[in-house]
């Protein structure tokens, strides 16, 4: 009798709850709906550097000391840098920067149509190395460690490759796809015969975000629907509100890209795989990766669908340092960076790993 | 007494959802990652890049009549602009030698990497972590 008053009293409790929590989604929905986009990379910093797409940051650092070496990270060419600086507490940016090091973020703005003929040879051989000085300059130490995400990291990569004799220090590469043949779906929307790269790039110069946009989004042709359901459901809940929100941002505020760069990186590495076969060049340059001899860190996912386990495993078998670490994590392509997969798992295994390399 | 399962609707809610996701995507991308898909899609695409050719070309030749400069007239002088811009920076970057522009601001940089917690065992602890690793050809999972 009593067992049976308590099962009513928690199903009483339990339906309360419901209640209470769908009047919320009405009135947060609202707000929702109407509200002004959320804030993001709100850390402090300053722009040290900026020329035409490129803009570079340098983050005030939080520690008394910092280690030695400053930490430049690289971001996408595809997307905003802000995924590293979602919200105060949501941010790697400020995670490391409490964490002792000097961090700078190359960033990229949306190409201009006088810069549809950027190459990789102007994103490797001018804008990182430019980076790289600006970073010296500034910090007065003669080197830097690289973190690289995504396309970052493919670009960290070739750099690596082309500057062997450095400045590079540390090598730190986040979904970075190498066997480019392994991103199977993107292989068959990109097959030769029917993609007409060249009348692309030719007719367009700059590929609209909303190109690049629909190339991500057809991997995963649910994830908005889900995400708006998930988010409705908890829409009671401020945290996963905010959350959701400067994630959604972020893939809103996708960038374009310029013409020539696409259609290198389409014909080079998607479609001849040179970066795999070790047959890549740029600017004249061999980026053989086994010209790769500083210590390097390979952080996979294991759901990536944008950047598949497999494409990015090669990396380390190719270098030729003798510090290598592989760390493959749960979760997905973004959650690698950011949310609290990344909170928990990746971000402490990258200042572990960073920290004993920065002295 | 063993407690009796509580029905949670919400939690059942998120996982119809992830359930959902996971089934659609899987349909979709089995459709999607098809030859016939890519073909039509890009033969679609290619349609609409033609379309918007021809119409440019058709743009460009009326402003060419009128003596007026075409969208690549201007696009012709950006990218010259682009090039100074480019020459202009290098120039800057030689003017101003690295050494001269150390501007050394902010904490010192003496920072040592921690102590791991285990304080006394660390230093086992981080040789077991290496060999570990070795062990496992330097890779690490979580």
């Amino acid at each position: 009798m009593a067992e049976q008053g308590n099962d009513a009293a928690a199903i009483g409790k339990q339906v309360q709850q419901m209640v209470e929590r769908a009047i919320q989604r009405g009135i947060k929905g609202f707000d929702y709906v109407t509200g002004s986009s959320t804030p993001v990379g709100l850390t402090p910093k300053d722009v040290v550097y900026e020329r035409g797409t490129l803009r570079l940051y340098h983050y005030h650092p939080q520690s008394e000391e910092v280690y030695r070496v400053p930490v430049m990270l690289v971001m996408a060419t595809t997307n905003k840098s802000f995924v590293f600086d979602l919200a105060p507490g949501q941010s790697m940016v400020e995670f490391l920067l409490k964490r002792g090091f000097d961090v700078f973020v190359v960033d990229w703005a949306a190409p201009q149509p006088e810069e549809r003929g950027l190459t990789l040879a102007d994103y490797t051989q001018d804008f990182i190395p430019t980076c790289i000085r600006q970073v010296q300059n500034i910090t007065g130490e003669p080197d830097v460690s690289i973190v690289g995400y995504c396309m970052g990291g493919v670009l960290s990569v070739i750099y690596a490759a082309t500057h062997a004799d450095g400045p590079l220090k540390n090598l730190a590469c986040l979904t970075t796809p190498i066997d480019w043949h392994k991103m199977e779906l993107t292989q068959v929307w990109q097959d030769p015969r029917y993609f007409d790269v060249d009348r692309i790039a030719d007719t367009l110069g700059i590929i609209p975000a909303d190109i690049v946009t629909q190339g991500f989004e057809m991997q995963r042709p649910a994830q908005r629907v889900a995400g708006q359901m998930r988010v409705w459901e908890q829409m009671w809940n401020d945290e996963f509100v905010k959350s959701f929100r400067a994630f959604e941002r972020w893939g809103n505020e996708t960038l374009p890209l310029a013409g020539e760069y696409f259609r290198e990186t389409t014909k080079e590495l998607a479609w001849e795989n040179k970066l795999m076969k070790g047959r890549l060049k740029v600017d004249g340059k061999s980026a053989d990766l086994a010209n790769i001899r500083v210590p390097v860190l390979s952080v996979s996912a294991e759901h990536d669908h944008l950047a598949p386990y497999e494409s990015t495993k090669p990396l380390l078998e190719l270098v030729s340092s003798e510090d290598k670490t592989e760390v493959k994590l749960k979760g997905g392509h973004v959650s690698v960076i950011a949310g609290p997969n990344a909170v928990r798992r990746m971000w402490p295994r990258l200042d572990e790993w960073l920290a004993e390399r920065s002295v | 007494m063993s407690e009796k399962p509580q029905i949670d609707l919400e939690a059942s809610f998120r996982e119809m959802v992830t359930q959902w996701e996971r089934n659609f995507d899987a349909f979709a991308n089995q459709f999607m990652g098809t030859e016939s898909f890519s073909k039509s899609m890009n033969q679609a695409q290619d349609a609409q890049l033609k379309a918007q050719q021809a119409f440019r070309n058709w743009v460009s030749h009326n402003l060419e009549a009128m003596h007026l400069p075409s969208r690549d007239d201007i696009l012709r002088i950006g990218e010259a602009v682009h090039r100074l811009d480019r020459r202009l920076a290098r120039i800057e970057e030689h003017l101003a030698p690295p050494d001269t522009q150390v501007q050394k601001k902010g904490p010192p940089r003496t920072k040592q990497p921690p102590v791991r917690a285990e304080a006394d065992d660390g230093k086992v602890k981080k040789v077991k972590k290496d060999k570990k690793a070795k062990a496992n050809g330097g890779k690490e999972e979580s």
